[in-house]
Formats: C-alpha cells, structure tokens, sequence
C-alpha cells in the first residue's frame, strides 16, 4: 500500500528545487528480528537533507528516529532488516555498500553527535588522542582517494582538451604534470611553515602564562621557562624567525633561565620580566609576518618566468572551458541515448511485466553507465546507482519466482495440518510465510526507472543554461584541492594543532591545558562540546545530532544549541537533528519532519509546523507540554505508542487521537499537501472530513506567538 | 504566619573542600510546591537528599513541622574556635564572657547532636507513650476475656509504634525510573516495601492499599504482580511515585521526575503530581532544571547557583521581575516553541565576576519586595529596588 503511496511523495514532486541535496532517503523500510516477532521500526520514509540545512525529525522514544540516522551512518543493529528503500549519498546507497566503503564515510562524511556525552568518549583516553585520532587515521585514506579522484578527473579534461586544442594540449598536460610534483613540495613546505609558526605561537602563549604569573607574585613551575625555550628552538623558519632574529631570542631566553632557582628563593621575579617582554615582542614580529604563497615560490622556483596564475593558470582556464563544453556536449548526447533506453525499458515494463524487461536490462545498465560524467562535482546519486538497484531488484524476481510457490504450499501443508489439530482441540500457529512480494519488486523497478528517466529529462533540460565558466572555475578549484589532498601528510603536530583550533572553536577555554586531560576531569556541557569537535575533526558533510541535548540543562544546551547553529553557518554542514524536545527544534530547524510510529506524520518548515500544525499528533505535542504561560491541565496523549510487532491497520495514532474519524481504523491516510513545502498524513485534510480545529491550547499559544511576533517587528 | 511545613536555615553541606550547598534557607508552607531550579552540580538535588537525611548535613538546621529533624555544627565549632584564640589575649573579663560563650554553644552542639541522631528515636519514644497512657486505663478495668483482647490490640499498637520513624513522613521520588526500582521485586513488593518496614504484617491491608494506589496513580492491579522491565517509561514513574505516596507522606521531595520521560509522557506524569497533589493536599519540593515545567507546576521558586539561593520568589514573580543577573541569564535560556522569537532570542550570560562588585561585603539573602528574596549586597539591594518601583526602606521612614 505504501508502494502507491510513492508517487505522491512530497521528495518526489519537489525535485526541482535549485539547493544541492546532500542526502536523499527513499522509501526507507526497517525491521527488526525480534523473539516475540518482526518489529517494524521505520515503515516507508521520504525525505532529503539539502546543503546548509538542518532537518529536524521529531518524535517518541520508538517512533524510529534514531533507527533512520543509525541507517544513514551504518551502524544499526544485528538484527536489523533493511526491507527496502535507498539512502543515496554521494553517488552511493548507503543501504547496499559495504563495510569497506562506510569505513571511508563514516566520521569522516558523514559524523554522528551521540546523546549521552559520557559514554560515547573513552574513559582512558585523553582528550588529545582522541581528538586526533580520527585525523590520523583517515589521512592515508584521504590522499589515496584524492589521488583516484584526481586522475580520473584530470585524465578525462586532458582527453577533452586535446580533442578540442592539439596543440596546446601537449604543453598544458606536461604543465600539469610538472605543476603536480610541485604541488607536493609546496604542500610539504607549507606544513613545516605551519609547525614552524604554531610553536611561536605555543611559545607567545607561554610568554603571556609568566608574565601574567609574575604580575601576580604567584610564578611557581618554572618548566614554564623551559617550554618558552622549547618552542621558540622549534620555531625556526625562514619564513617564521630566520635564524638572526633567533639568536636575538636566545639571548633572551638565556637571561630568563639564569638564576631562576634564585629567584624563586628569594620569591622575586621581576627583574625577568622583562626578558620575557622582550621574548614576547620578537614572537610577535614573527607572528606578524605574513604567510608567502608556496605554490607559487616553488613554480618561480623551478625556473618560471611569469607567474603561475597570469601564465599558466590562464592558459589552461581556457582549455580547460572548451574541454569542460566538448565534455558536456558529449555526455548529454549519452544521457539522451540512455533517457531512450529508458523509455523503452519502461514500455517494456509496461507490456511485458519484469519478465519481459530482464534479459533487456543489460544495454539499459550499460548505456546508464556510460553516462555517468565523472566531471559531475556531485555525483549523480540515482544515476550511480542504477545498476545495482537494478541487479538487486532483478535477483529478488528470480529468487521470488523460484522460492514463492514453493514457501506457499509448504504453509499451506502446514495449515492443514495445524487445522487438523485444532479440531482436536489443540492450539498451533502457523507462521506466515515469508514470500518476496512480486507486486513491490515490479513496482520498485517500474519507479527507480521512471526516477531516473524523470532525472535525466530535468538534466538535458537544464543542460543549456549552466554556466560553464563557474563550472571551469569550481573543476579548477576542486582539482588543486585534489592535488593538495595528494601531498597533505597528517603528522601528530599538525593534528594537534588543528585539534587544538577546534577545541577553540567549540568553545574550550584553555584548549592547550584540556588536551591533556581525561573525560571525566570535564563537566557534562564541556563533554557534550568535545564530541562536537571529534565530530567535526574530519571536516564531515552532514553532521547527525542525535539527541544531543537531553542530557543536559538549560543553560548549557542553549550554549551546545548555539555553537552546532554557529558551526552550521560557518563551515555550510547539513545536519539532521533529532530530538522528542519542540522547543529545542524552533531555535535550530529548517525544516521539520513530526515521526510517530516508524512514518512521517507531518513535514513543513519550522514556522509551518509550529504556526499552522496540521497532524493531531503534532497538535498533541505541542499541548502536552507546558510553555511560560500555561494555566490550565495539560492535555497529555492518553496511552502508549502501539506495539510495531502488529502495526495497527489505519492510522497508527488513531488510538490515541481524540480526533480520530473511523476511517482511521479502517484505511492508512496518504499525504495531503498543505502547500509546497508543507504537508501531513491525516484524513482530517481530506475534502470530504469534518472540519476540525486543532486544540484550544495549541490555537491560544499559536495566538499568542503570533501577537507577540507582531509586537516585536511593530517595535523594530 | 502559621509554622510551616519545612524551615531550611543556614543549611550548609559540604564534601571536602567541596561546597556542595552554601548557607540555603527557606520555608515551604504546607499545601505549596516550592520549585527549585540551577543547571546541573548547583547543589539542587543535594539539598533534597540533606532534607531527607541520606548526608548528614554540616551545618544548620532543617525543621520538618516545627521539630528540628536535622542539623550540623559546624559553625558552632568554628565559633568555638575563634572563641578560644580570642580567650588566649583577652582581658580576664572578657575571657570570663567568652567562656560562659563556649560553654552555650558545647551546650548547642549536644543539643543538635540529639535531634539529629535521635529525632526517630524521640518520636517514637512519644508514640510508645501514647500508646501506654491510653491503655493503661482500659487494661486496669478489663477482666477475663475482654482482658487478653485489649492486651492483644496493646502489644499490637505498641509494636507498631516502635516501629515508626518521623522522617517517612518525607518521601522521595526519583529521576531515573529504571535505576530506582529493584529490577527482582515485583511492584507489589516495591510499594509495599515501605509499609512492611514501617509494621505492618497484615497481607490483605498491604494488598488492598497498593491496589488503592495503584489505581490512583492511573496503573490497575493486574500490574502489581509484573516487574519493573515490563513497563513503559511513563509507568515506571507512576510506580515511583505510588510507592512516595503510600507511605501517606506530607512532604514529597521530587528530583527531576519528568526529566527521564518522553514529552508526552512528561504530560501524564506532571498531571498525575498535580492530581495526587490536590487529592491527598501534599507539599512537594519539585526540582528541575526544565524551567518551563517547574514554572507550570511550583507556586514558589528558588534559584541555585553554585551551592548557593541566589533569588526566591513566587513563580509568577520570578517570571515577570528576574532580578539576580543568574536568573535573567536562566530565563533567557529557555527554548520555545516558537521560531520566530527563537530567532530573535538573545541569551544572556551570566559571569559572577563580571556582574557584582562585592569587594568585601558578602552579599546575603534580602526581601526586595515582599516574597521576593535576592542574594545581593547593599547597593544592589538599593538597584533593585529601583527597578521594582519600590522606595528604598530609609526613605519610607522619613
């Protein structure tokens, strides 16, 4: 039933939207293997996590929300089910790959906040470890996949290139290879540059720690002094301190170590506080020098006159715009010969059913193969995914015509007997049988055809009005990072100091004392703050927030609220947010998706949702709980969420809404749309049903916002 | 005013050099909810279990209906301290003062050393001779029969009171719903748990008042035989809470009972208090961090922060006029359902440094208006009262 549902799904009709979908969850379906029986957690959710956003998915303990994210990150648990749907990722489904792939993806695409902070950091690691150890360990990986991704990029752009300029291309991809090699020595410059630079700063710090000990009388760990000469050894660069500017500090440095014992004997430091002014002064100067281009020293270097971005850059933009548009021409000219074979395949479909549609897939797959353009900056997720939807579907056929009949007559032998019995007065139960349902997997086919075909239109349409200078622009950009991802070798100082950054980030005050301090030295608000920062360690796409906030209070959450909104701005993550708490929603939510029973309920944005609630389940959360002016009796949700062994038949919420009609009971309700981005899963929207208002505490508080909203932009 | 229910007075519970509740004082009137709210380690729920005797206070006193139930002598040990080092270089006179000084406070310490340890005892001692004095009489006249008959109901009635304790007059509910129950006893076992330790033997009156209790608390009496991990959240709560009410308690301590539960289930359980509230007239001490909730439930409130009672006012009052920079930086913390002042909102921090200049004037609990008591020193108490409307005390003299 929720297969015909599919064509009214909102995920569907709202395709067009301009904002890059990060993430597209279809038709989710999961199960869980259970003693007592089959429990159906999540049953058939739609929707998609745009670039930027934050979606938001609402719900009680068991409505399924946590079981969708730990699908999306691959972590769900042995017995789980995947029935069926898709998690498109990337050119992926995350619901098909494998370990080896989630490995590359997991914590380092796609991180996860945990609720509760305590037990998901290790109790005998230090904070330090075990910030940088995911940056430790994803580095080889990173420069692997950088590589692959580089040389296919670039290995088509030159094949274009040629085609489109002979002559120039020859001289452009030796260019390319040499600027290549290059590229590898200035990353490699820059990073000493960077360890050189962080230990000045480490020393300035340190500086700063005395003086401030000395001003106060109170200097007692004279390693202090140590460190200062540590770090300013370390810091030597010809870019940071050239080696005459360190000898100036030696002497300093030296003074400052004379006679410390001394000092502290007599409990009179200030006569080195002024060494360690002088310290500080140089490190400043050497703090404020600024950071010299690399990449092009290295290119002047190897015996280049003109610059690079005047020389060669500029050259190869304009190859690489004519490569880029023969490309294009190209692989729209594929999809077109791909979106034919769809059509065909549909129609075939149409006729002849999957029997008629399998021996013909291969041409189908291979054509939609072909058309794949590996120049795509986003890979196209349904196009990457074809194939193996299509061999997945196709096998289940196979296996449901093999396996069905015969699964039916051994239950139907069994029923009779267990009849027999009955009439003895026995009691036996039959299982039902668990045959691959024909019906859904023709469908399946017919939709993840029909999705693409739709797909591919949309792209040939569109086709004529991308920019193909921007496009250049983003390849080029996207192909140097390719290139310094190559070169970057993540060593244990720059992760620290990376860790370190971000540890200031999140708001940790004295990052470099806390880096060496044990979870439990920290209070829950700070704990919460650095599985944050693990999370964003690897620079994550989407950033899954489960819960993260229930375990703490006021205060400290609306800070942790704070800081996930201010990183979302700032490094452009998208982030699924879960939570069973409105309230924290309204601060944080794009987008709003109300969960009960394993199915989205109620989606809209976050002031559709609050301002004009449709679903009596979204009217039931909002009345239960108290706001600053509630008086009266709450209006709690009689009852419990029903059993997902034996998912009611209607509406899974009609039990305990006070509102429910008695087709309800009877019949699922489709989606109604409310309006573009809004709709609900109720009878209630239906044409034909009574009208009903929503109840007198949701209106009055609704009211309320309202005037109060009105109040503040009247003041403004 | 009538005595009240609970009087806190200058209680102080400290760890170590861990000053878990500093210098707190209140009052909680019978039939009131007094909430008290504080971000987590402020020393809330440590001031409920010092109520209820699971720490033995350091110093100051609780009254639990006008009898003193719990005190710690600390101060009066320090006062003793100060009192002798002053004795070593003070003048025959005043050492004379000082000394008759020392020997009252021996005498305080002895005398809170005895209601803390002893106030069970006390009161039962009292009960016994309750019982005594309204047998003895009828055991004189009785003969024969009638004789055995009241010597049974005697012994009977006297075991019974020498079981009993003041402080089960204070019940406890808990946060955690699942950490809080025996998982191996049976609901039955857990609500009458109480009653067995507090005398009664008889199997049918035990049944009959966890059957009542149990329909009162929304559960039916099929359930008193299941264990704790058949039940929902939601339940489980409600068994917590009908295991605080059977003992017939007047003061139910509740440490964060909702904030384990679901929202919906939030809803049930904070109906369910409110009900049991007006039904059996209990005074709760509620505390929460869900401001939202407490303001809902509590007709009083005080404010923790860091061991000590920054502000306490009526919860209508504390809403309208936040005077403590704490309290102003709570409120605004709060989310709401509502996105488009969520946008706008603007939380204020809260930095002790940064907010009061004390120097060396400790500030202390003052009534800025009536009801409403502010941690403040002198001249904030003077701001404060400006920002209220009020006239400061000296000009209402003139």
């Amino acid at each position: 039933m929720s297969e015909n549902n599919m064509n009214v799904m909102p995920s569907r009709t709202e395709q067009k939207t301009q904002a890059e979908k990060k993430l597209q969850v279809h038709n989710l379906r999961i199960s869980f293997r259970t003693s007592a029986g089959k429990v159906q957690a999540v049953r058939g959710i739609n929707f998609d996590l745009m670039k930027g956003e934050t979606l938001a998915i609402v719900g009680e303990s068991g409505s399924g929300k946590s079981v969708t994210s730990k699908a999306i990150l691959g972590i769900q648990a042995g017995n789980a089910i995947t029935e069926e749907g898709e998690i498109l990722y990337n050119g992926m489904d995350l619901l098909k790959i494998g370990e080896d792939d989630f490995y590359h993806l997991r914590g380092d695409k796609i991180a996860m906040i945990f609720q509760d902070p305590l037990s998901s950091l290790n109790p005998i690691m230090r904070i330090g470890k075990q910030l940088t150890e995911a940056m430790l360990l994803k580095s080889r990986a990173r420069r692997k996949s950088s590589r692959r991704e580089f040389a296919a990029r670039m290995d088509q752009l030159s094949k274009r290139m040629e085609a489109a300029a002979p002559e120039k291309s020859a001289e452009i991809s030796r260019q390319i290879r040499e600027l290549k090699e290059l590229e590898k020595a200035s990353v490699r410059k820059e990073q000493a540059y960077q360890a050189a630079r962080s230990c000045a700063e480490e020393a300035e710090t340190e500086c700063e720690n005395i003086l401030y000990l000395i001003g106060k009388n109170a200097w007692k760990d004279l390693s202090d002094a140590k460190k200062v000469k540590e770090f300013t050894r370390r810091s030597i660069h010809p870019d940071v301190m050239p080696e005459e500017e360190f000898k100036q500090i030696r002497e300093h440095v030296d003074a400052l170590t004379r006679g410390l014992r001394a000092c502290q004997k007599n409990g009179d430091f200030s006569d080195k506080a002024s060494s360690v002014q002088a310290i500080q002064e140089c490190l400043k100067k050497a703090l404020e020098r600024e950071k010299p281009d690399y990449l092009e020293k290295t290119w002047k270097e190897a015996g280049h006159s003109e610059s690079l971005e005047d020389g060669f850059m500029k050259e190869f933009r304009a190859c690489a715009e004519t490569g880029i548009r023969r490309s294009d021409a190209e692989y729209t000219e594929r999809r077109r010969k791909a979106l034919e074979m769809l059509e065909h395949g549909m129609e075939t479909l149409a006729s002849g059913g999957p029997d008629a549609l399998i021996p013909e897939l291969g041409p189908v797959c291979r054509a939609v193969d072909e058309s794949i353009d590996p120049m795509d900056l986003v890979k196209d997720s349904m196009a990457c995914t074809f194939t193996g939807n299509m061999k997945y579907l196709t096998s289940r056929w196979r296996e449901g015509l093999r396996s069905n009949g015969r699964k039916e007559k051994k239950y139907l032998r069994e029923k009779a007997r267990a009849e027999k019995r009955a009439a003895k007065g026995k009691t036996w139960t039959v299982p039902a049988p668990t045959v691959i349902d024909m019906d859904t997997v023709s469908s399946n086919m017919e939709r993840v055809i029909s999705g693409l075909k739709d797909h591919y239109e949309e792209r040939i349409a569109e086709e004529g009005t991308e920019d193909k200078a921007r496009k250049t622009e983003q390849v080029i950009r996207d192909l140097e990072e390719k290139a310094a991802g190559m070169a970057a070798r993540m060593d244990k100082w720059t992760a620290r100091n990376k860790a370190l950054k971000l540890m200031e980030e999140v708001g940790i005050s004295e990052p470099r004392v806390r880096y060496r301090q044990y979870p439990f030295e920290f209070s829950g608000g700070m704990r919460q703050r650095i599985v944050i920062a693990i999370a964003l360690a690897a620079d994550p796409d989407i950033l899954i927030c489960d819960e993260p906030t229930t375990a703490l209070d006021v205060t400290i959450q609306a800070q942790i609220l704070e800081l996930i909104n201010s990183l979302k701005e700032k490094r452009n993550l998208s982030i699924i947010f879960i939570t069973h708490d409105l309230g924290v929603v309204a601060n944080m939510a794009d987008r709003i998706a109300v969960m009960y029973a394993g199915k989205i309920v109620e989606y809209g944005t976050s002031e559709e949702i609050f301002y004009s609630p449709a679903h009596p389940y979204t009217w039931a959360l909002l009345s239960s709980m108290p706001d600053l002016d509630t008086k009266e009796k709450l209006e709690a949700i009689p009852g419990t969420p029903p059993n997902m062994i034996y998912p009611p038949k209607g509406d899974a919420f009609a039990e305990r809404n006070r509102y429910a009609m008695e087709i309800d009971f009877e019949q699922e309700p489709p989606v109604f749309p409310i309006s573009e981005t809004h709709w609900a899963a109720t009878w209630l929207l239906h044409p034909d049903a009574p009208k009903v208002d929503p109840p007198a505490a949701v209106t009055e508080r609704i009211r309320k916002m309202k005037a109060r909203a009105a109040e503040v932009s009247g003041n403004e | 005013m009538s005595e009240p229910l609970l009087r806190v007075e200058h209680l102080c519970q400290y760890f170590g050099p861990n000053k878990a509740v500093d210098d707190v004082s209140f009052e909680i009137q019978k039939g009131e909810v007094f909430g008290l709210v504080g971000e987590s380690g402020c020393g809330k729920t440590t001031t409920g279990r010092s109520i209820i005797k699971l720490y033995d206070i350091t110093s100051g006193s609780i009254y639990f209906k006008g009898k003193r139930i719990a005190a710690g002598t600390k101060s009066y040990k320090d006062r003793i301290r100060e009192a002798r080092k002053e004795c070593r270089e003070a003048s025959p006179e005043r050492r004379s003062e000082l000394e008759a000084e020392i020997a009252k406070l021996r005498e305080e310490i002895r005398s809170a050393r005895r209601d803390h340890e002893q106030c069970d005892k006390l009161y039962k001692d009292e009960l016994v001779k309750e019982v005594r004095e309204k047998y003895a009489p009828l055991l004189e006249n009785a003969q024969g029969e009638e004789e055995k008959r009241i010597r049974q109901e005697y012994d009977e009635a006297l075991r019974i009171a020498k079981k009993q304790r003041y402080i089960t007059q204070i019940q406890m509910i808990f946060q955690d719903p699942i950490a809080s129950l025996d998982p191996r006893m049976t609901v039955m076992d857990t609500i009458a748990e109480g009653l067995v330790i507090r005398g009664e033997k008889d199997r049918e009156v035990l049944e009959k008042k966890v059957y009542d209790i149990l329909e009162k608390v929304g559960l039916v009496r099929e359930h008193a035989n299941r264990y704790p991990h058949e039940f929902s959240g939601g339940q489980r709560q409600r068994i917590g809470v009908a295991r605080a009410v059977v003992m017939e308690p007047e003061l139910i301590i509740a440490d964060e009972p909702v904030s384990a539960l679901d929202v919906s289930i939030q809803a049930q359980v904070i109906n369910l208090l409110n009900e049991l509230r007006h039904e059996f007239g209990l005074t709760f001490l509620f505390i929460a961090h869900d401001l939202s909730v407490v303001k809902y439930f509590s007709d009083r409130i005080g404010v923790m922060y860091y061991g000590h009672l920054v502000e306490l006012a009526s919860s209508d009052e504390l809403f309208a006029h936040p005077l403590h920079p704490y309290t102003q930086s709570l409120l605004s913390a709060i989310p709401l359902p509502d996105p488009l002042m969520e946008k706008k909102r603007k939380r204020l921090k809260y930095d002790p440094l940064a907010a009061h200049n004390y120097g060396s004037e400790q500030p202390e609990m003052r009534e800025v208006a009536p009801g409403h008591f502010v941690r403040c020193s002198r001249e904030e108490f003077e701001r404060y009262r400006q920002q209220l409307g009020l006239q400061s005390p000296e000009d209402e003299k003139q």
